[in-house]
């Protein structure tokens, strides 16, 4: 190795390294290879799981459209049921009797009233 | 198709920086079996971590996270020094010594056994009793060619650091392989 150049001994060096680089055994080789190799196969199975999960959730939800619409067909008339005990609305009592009933709520109190008197 | 050509991309960027990686990790672990444990985990955190960023950035990104594993080794290590210096010291069967089951740092090991050359062990050895940061910054930046910013970015310090670092390895390493080669003519 020549030092008395510190261009030459630092290219000296460099080849005599790039020489201890290339000249690695078969089994260390081997080695480097299977991590390699091993490092880029987790890089695809997380490519794949990455592209398996949305279309699994994709596909529960086209199975639950599905059963919701083999339940429900479209077209068929949906029944409500009453509760037993729900509450009349006024627009109820109002459609069943007619909206005179209300105006004249007045006029049939003091009929009432004025049959109480007559008859007592 | 955009991530068959990524994940293609990602192939050959590793596998044009591995074995600089390992014998970066190797000399500052002292071990080829750590060496490889850490360089694997560090494209684990790579891949997961970086891989969507642009190829530009892949170099300091990959070396920013194989020097934080590198850290926490030597954390570790430290940490486990500590308790064994304090607790086992007193077993006297050697091979429960940590410092006796320790890599020899003089050891060639089998790759510079097999290079045979002489310099290249004083390189390496060289190399090796340099401070982590001088190593990393020598490294990087003369080896792995990433320029000052990209090594700050990677040794996550500042480039005025990075420079200082390199100083001092290239001052350290000359002296070293001038003595080495003293030695040698004596």
């Amino acid at each position: 190795m020549n030092e008395s150049d510190p261009q030459s001994w630092l290219a000296d060096a460099r080849a005599r390294l790039d020489e201890s680089a290339q000249s690695l055994d078969a089994a260390t080789l081997s080695r480097l290879n299977r991590a390699r190799q091993a490092a880029l196969a987790q890089r695809r199975s997380r490519g794949l799981r990455g592209w398996w999960l949305p279309a699994a959730g994709l596909a529960t939800s086209c199975a639950l459209a599905l059963a919701v619409l083999a339940w429900y067909p479209p077209g068929h008339p949906t029944q409500r049921v009453a509760p037993a005990h729900a509450p009349v609305s006024d627009a109820e009592i109002a459609a069943d009797d007619g909206i005179e009933f209300y105006q004249d709520l007045e006029f049939y109190a003091w009929l009432d009233a004025q049959e109480q008197d007559s008859g007592g | 198709m955009a991530d068959t050509t990524n994940q293609r991309a990602l192939d050959g960027f590793l596998k044009a920086i591995e074995r600089r990686a390992l014998r970066m990790t190797e000399l500052a672990t002292a071990s080829r079996e750590e060496a490889l444990d850490l360089v694997q985990d560090a494209m684990f955190g790579f891949v997961r971590h970086y891989a969507d960023k642009p190829q530009d950035d892949w170099a300091r990104l990959f070396y920013r996270v194989l020097d934080s594993r590198i850290n926490d080794w030597y954390r570790r290590r430290q940490v486990r020094s500590r308790w064994t210096g304090t607790f086992l010291r007193t077993s006297d069967d050697e091979d429960d010594d940590p410092i006796v089951q320790a890599p020899d740092a003089a050891d060639p090991g089998p790759l510079l056994r097999l290079a045979g050359s002489q310099a290249a062990l004083a390189l390496d050895d060289a190399l090796r009793a340099l401070p982590h940061r001088q190593r990393q910054a020598f490294l990087l930046r003369l080896w792995e060619g990433l320029d000052v910013a990209a090594t700050a970015a990677a040794m996550r310090c500042s480039e005025g650091s990075v420079k200082t670092h390199l100083s001092r390895a290239l001052a350290a390493l000359r002296r070293a392989l001038e003595d080495h080669q003293l030695e040698d003519h004596q």
